[in-house]
């Protein structure tokens, strides 16, 4: 009889450390998990120590992470929120079986993980960028403001839509110049953005022209590109998708644009709204 | 459900390795038994993890005679210990096929085995004649993808048009020819006869299986294809018994035996279930260098078999 075991895998380190000798990218490998919570309800936070991530993760890549029940075989995709040393913070909404076994992890318990994985944000221009984010979306785009607050080339602007707690503001608030949100009572993120467009060419005047950076619910991202599209605004949309591998080999997560079947995870997670035909 | 924090373990999968049992499938001699199975390996994914080279065989997407674009999304669902994926073979062409993967793959040194599609026994024709002079080592012939409405799983699981279309693709190429089997026929052996009689070198079971799964909230089907193929661990039984049947029926032709493999052990029963190598397919979607450690742990517990180590290397089976 077979042993009845689906993977085997090693602790981080040591998968590391041989897939660096040889040239390579760390395959799965088990992390430990460092914090575990609830940041607001039915917001959780998952902080992981894997220092490859830590050290590698640029804006809007995200990490697999594998339920420990082997009947739930594809990993779960999460954009990396804050990187502090070696710890990964992760933070997600419960949205099946998967998701919510990572609810029960605690503090020093194991998860294993892939990555960090996908195209990131290009933020190679000194500009005012400008962080869109809708819901559980808004994650993906705060590792962008702590990657940015260390520049002096660049403004970072918020403009964060929440269903109702602000669970965000305040975890990114010292790397944010010109914090702005609301709440789905208050409005929707078009509203926000409309709000601050004073603000906004105030700081393109200044040579600080918006970048737009966006992620969240799909609508919400259609019209995140055409206001951006009306105002003139570059804007970069980092989308979700239902993955298989998450690293490019399965070819099941695809988004059609105009130059056809795109890989989510691989040739994306991020793509121009002009990549993707969503300007009107 | 929670794990704890496994002790730190080498593994010893990327370093180049020594391989100690080789096979050998219809006269083409892989380094080890173990191959990556269609429609899971890209080069420019896969390859960034481990070394391709160290692969028994690298069995590529499906290729077809002009870029196909594949279903719509969603493409995959999971499913109780395995997933249903519908992607319907998108891939950018043999003419693209030939100018960039496969050079790049053999320049690297790998050994190819080309998975040829089609939606008709015309292009099945085309690519296997644009193929006949190309460095690929082996071609295996795509006659059981269900997420294809035409060719595919239509040719492969009935006897006479399998038997057809592999008897035109038989006179245009001298290269070792694999045909894959669909599981989803009354009668597995009958299907595999048809493709020996036509002149298939050796075969490669089980592709997927067909299957589903349905949102409840919204009563409709997960994926935009409505079905798909499964694949994953809940297959192994039923590929490690497609493989045994065809072994009992047809004891000299090779086997590539595919399903539910993400352990040594798993391409082990295969091994004594009558296959000449194994291909990884679904595990490698859920770890990047899953093929590479199922050879390596393979490769160990060979050591202590000497008898169907000694079979697998004058090529043939248990």
């Amino acid at each position: 009889m077979t042993e009845e075991r689906f993977m085997s895998t090693a602790t981080s380190a040591a998968v590391v450390q041989e897939a660096e000798r040889f040239g390579r990218k760390p395959g799965r490998r088990v992390d430990e998990i460092v914090r575990a919570g609830t940041l607001a309800e039915g917001v959780y936070e998952l902080v992981i120590r894997d220092a490859y991530v830590a050290r590698n993760a640029k804006p809007a890549q995200f990490v697999n992470l594998y339920p420990a029940d082997a009947s739930l075989l594809l990993p779960r995709p999460f954009g990396v929120a804050e990187v502090t040393g070696d710890e990964v913070t992760l933070i997600y909404q419960v949205a099946g079986a998967g998701t919510r076994q990572f609810t029960q992890l605690a503090a020093g318990d194991a998860v294993d993980v892939l990555g960090p994985l996908g195209k990131p944000f290009d933020l190679d221009k000194s500009a005012n960028y400008v962080l869109v984010g809708g819901g559980l979306g808004i994650p993906p785009v705060m590792l962008a403001a702590q990657a940015l607050s260390v520049r002096d080339d660049v403004t970072v602007t918020t403009a964060f839509g929440y269903r109702n707690e602000r669970f965000a503001d305040d975890l990114v608030a010292q790397y944010v110049d010109a914090p702005h949100s609301i709440t789905n009572e208050e409005g929707n993120v078009i509203d926000l953005l409309d709000s601050i467009v004073p603000e906004l060419e105030a700081a393109a005047k200044a040579g600080r022209p918006p970048i737009v950076l966006s992620c969240g619910p799909t609508p919400m991202m259609k019209a995140v590109a055409q206001w951006g599209g009306r105002h003139g605004a570059e804007v970069q949309l980092s989308l979700e998708a239902r993955m298989g591998c998450g690293y490019g080999a399965c070819v099941a997560c695809v988004v059609d644009t105009p130059q056809g079947r795109l890989k989510v995870c691989k040739d994306g997670p991020v793509f121009t709204s002009e990549q993707l035909g969503w300007v009107v | 459900m929670t794990a704890t924090v496994r002790p730190s373990e080498p593994m010893n999968v990327i370093e180049p390795h020594e391989w100690r049992h080789g096979t050998v499938v219809a006269g083409v001699k892989w380094k080890n038994p173990v191959g990556t199975a269609s429609g899971t390996f890209q080069l420019d994914a896969c390859g960034d993890y481990y070394d391709v080279t160290q692969m028994g065989a690298i069995c590529t997407k499906g290729v077809s005679p002009v870029p196909w674009e594949g279903n719509p999304g969603p493409r995959i669902a999971e499913s109780p210990a395995g997933m249903v994926n519908s992607v319907g073979l998108q891939n950018p062409g043999v003419d693209h096929y030939l100018a960039d993967e496969l050079p790049k793959l053999k320049e690297l040194g790998a050994l190819v085995i080309t998975n040829v599609a089609g939606h008709s026994d015309e292009d099945y024709a085309e690519v296997t004649a644009k193929l006949a002079d190309s460095d690929a080592d082996m071609l295996e012939i795509n006659v059981s993808c269900p997420n294809v409405s035409h060719g595919g799983m239509s040719v492969g699981t009935d006897p006479a048009t399998l038997s057809r279309l592999i008897g035109r693709l038989r006179k245009m190429t001298d290269k070792p020819m694999i045909v894959k089997l669909s599981p989803n026929v009354t009668d597995i052996v009958t299907i595999a006869h048809a493709a020996v009689d036509a002149g298939a070198d050796a075969l490669s079971l089980i592709n997927t299986l067909v299957g589903m799964r349905i949102d409840i909230d919204t009563g409709k089907p997960i994926m935009a294809n409505r079905t798909g193929g499964v694949s994953g661990p809940a297959v192994l039984p039923i590929g490690l018994g497609f493989v045994w049947r065809v072994r009992q029926a047809i004891p000299d032709i090779p086997i590539i035996g595919i399903g539910g493999i993400d352990s040594g052990e798993k391409a082990l029963e295969y091994l004594y279930a009558g296959a000449n190598a194994v291909e990884v397919g679904a595990a490698a979607l859920t770890d990047p260098t899953a093929p590479m450690r199922v050879a390596r742990e393979l490769d160990d517990l060979l050591d202590s078999r000497p008898d169907l180590a000694a079979k697998l290397a004058q090529g043939k089976s248990w």
